[in-house]
């Protein structure tokens, strides 16, 4: 059983969430919405990539996620806790169907076959009467007794996913999805079903993305489908590249970051999506395996300059 | 005949086309249990073709392929593998950025599925120990120098127990030594693991050393079929290696 350090993750969660008590005027509580989502987003872009696939079908699910919790809300009238979980499901059902299609084929395909995916879904959102059209839902309330609490509840619920997806990668499950990136063939040839890992891998990502879109309503308790645009996914995408795909913290670190730099660039209007696409590039250019890579790098240096003075002291 | 061999794999009329060409013509191949039989021919006589045939990853143009008995023509690796047929890859057929003790991990997820983490961890440590490897379990596979990748490579379909090993050119780029040590491992999991090997090999010298039979392939032809003493002294063998002229 692989150490998941559960002691140090319930420390830095309470410390955490010891943390969002203190927000109370309404620009942090937004700006700590923005970066539990934004961390969740990542990470769920993060696992699809243990398959080596990067998955713009994201914002569709993140999308599914958000008008489930809209529709049961609002129109269904449902209680709190299945409204949100609502979204999640039906966003894991389809993602399941979608990836038994679309998972047989790889990189740039499996990513623009996604791409379209995330548009068609936008624009069957604007284009459905039902769930309010091109101005999208309003009203997505959650309970009364939990507005107080909100911040801090949004964060809880994303520590338990990232600890999840954190598990499992640790997990001999996770240990075969990084295989099948290494190296598919020989998956195959010790038996491993790799089609069905694929979709399972998928599928648990897409839960989270329905998470991060339900979660999203219930913050803004208004939601429409520009939202959702494969332009969440390239956010997301963003985070990853930014914060070091290595390892899941380099993930959350990246969106982190990068959200509370995108506050500042909110003042730039268009300027925020150069800003983006500038953030990706310069990540790219100048730490290929991002912050993640960076702290590695770092640490290393100050290990190996430890044993050097050890090894001096020796002498 | 007393005792007749049982037969763990056999094609009949395997045929696999790319065009025009023809890669593997007409192939006749049986693999007896517990032998260890060789495959050679010069480069581009369809070994790697009738490798990937056998083993599902490629589908034959004609023929039937019957494996443990069962019809396997046109069915997909990861079925064939399931049955007891593990296979090596020509290059790098291990995970680059995972550890040793993980790549041989995977080895083992499908058949120790149920039975636990801590039965998967004691297979690794019996195949690193066997293949000799068992120093190298923490180090990252992609770090490591050629001739220990060659045996992770060996280890992990290994670590999934088949009852026909098939291993392309596990040998290449290995130094005397590691041919010696690594031919002694083919004996043992023979031996011990009742574990019958295909080999794809160049390195005649140890295949001529260790195999029970040989089939030799020539522009995908079956060239010739027998004992290593048998092929060595055989005309259309000599002729296609080295020329009409050494040939009687």
């Amino acid at each position: 059983m692989a150490n998941l350090h559960i002691p140090r993750w319930l420390l830095g969660m309470a410390l955490v969430l010891l943390a969002t008590l203190f927000a109370k005027n309404a620009y942090t509580v937004s700006i700590i919405n923005l970066m539990a989502t934004a961390a969740l987003v990542a990470a769920s872009m993060r696992f699809v990539m243990l398959i080596g696939e990067t998955s713009f079908a994201s914002a569709a699910f993140v999308g599914v996620g958000a008008y489930g919790a809209g529709v049961a809300t609002t129109l269904l009238q449902w209680p709190f806790w299945m409204a949100m979980l609502i979204g999640p499901l039906v966003a894991t059902v389809l993602s399941i169907l979608f990836g038994v299609i679309t998972l047989r084929v790889k990189g740039p395909y499996f990513m623009l076959i996604g791409f379209a995916f995330a548009e068609a879904a936008r624009i069957i959102f604007s284009k459905t009467a039902l769930i309010g059209g091109t101005s999208g839902m309003v009203g997505i309330f959650p309970p009364r007794e939990l507005d107080a609490w909100l911040p801090s509840f949004v964060t809880l619920v994303v520590l338990l996913f990232l600890f999840l997806l954190y598990a499992l990668e640790k997990s001999d499950f996770g240990k075969v999805l990084v295989a099948i990136r290494d190296n598919e063939n020989i998956a195959k040839t010790v038996g491993i079903n790799v089609l069905f890992f694929k979709v399972a891998c998928f599928a648990i990502a897409s839960f989270c993305a329905g998470m991060v879109g339900s979660l999203h309503a219930f913050v803004n308790n208004v939601i429409s489908p520009g939202d959702f645009g494969y332009l969440l996914a390239s956010f997301a995408l963003a985070y990853v590249k930014v914060g070091g795909e290595g390892s899941l913290f380099g993930a959350v670190g990246g969106a982190l970051i990068l959200v509370v730099l995108g506050s500042f660039a909110l003042g730039l209007g268009a300027g925020e999506q150069l800003f983006y696409g500038g953030a990706i590039v310069a990540a790219i250019l100048l730490m290929p395996n991002g912050l993640h890579g960076v702290v590695l790098g770092l640490r290393q240096k100050y290990l190996r300059r430890e044993r050097g003075a050890a090894s001096q002291g020796v002498r | 005949m007393a005792d007749a061999p049982e037969i763990l794999l056999q094609t009949s009329g395997l045929t696999r086309r790319f065009g025009g060409l023809l890669a593997v013509s007409d192939l006749n191949l049986d693999i007896r249990k517990g032998e260890i039989l060789g495959l050679i021919g010069p480069n581009g006589a369809g070994k790697s073709t009738t490798f990937n045939l056998i083993s599902g990853f490629m589908k034959p143009s004609s023929g039937t392929l019957q494996v443990f008995g069962k019809d396997c023509t046109g069915v997909n690796p990861t079925t064939i593998s399931r049955m007891g047929l593990v296979r090596t890859f020509q290059h790098g057929s291990y995970m680059r950025s995972m550890t040793v003790r993980d790549n041989l991990l995977i080895g083992t997820v499908q058949g120790l599925a149920k039975a636990g983490a801590a039965a998967r961890a004691k297979r690794v440590e019996e195949t690193a120990e066997i293949l000799g490897i068992a120093q190298f379990l923490d180090a990252v596979a992609g770090t490591l120098p050629h001739g220990i990748q060659r045996l992770v490579s060996i280890a992990i379909a290994f670590a999934a127990r088949p009852r026909l090993l098939c291993l392309d050119e596990p040998l290449t780029g290995l130094n005397q030594t590691e041919v010696h040590s690594t031919l002694y491992v083919f004996r043992r999991i023979r031996e011990e693991f009742d574990c019958t090997i295909l080999l794809v090999e160049h390195n005649m010298k140890a295949v001529m050393a260790i195999c029970d039979r040989i089939v030799v392939l020539h522009h995908g032809q079956q060239l010739a079929t027998g004992t290593p003493a048998e092929v060595r002294q055989d005309d259309k063998v000599i002729e296609a290696y080295l020329g009409k002229r050494h040939a009687k």
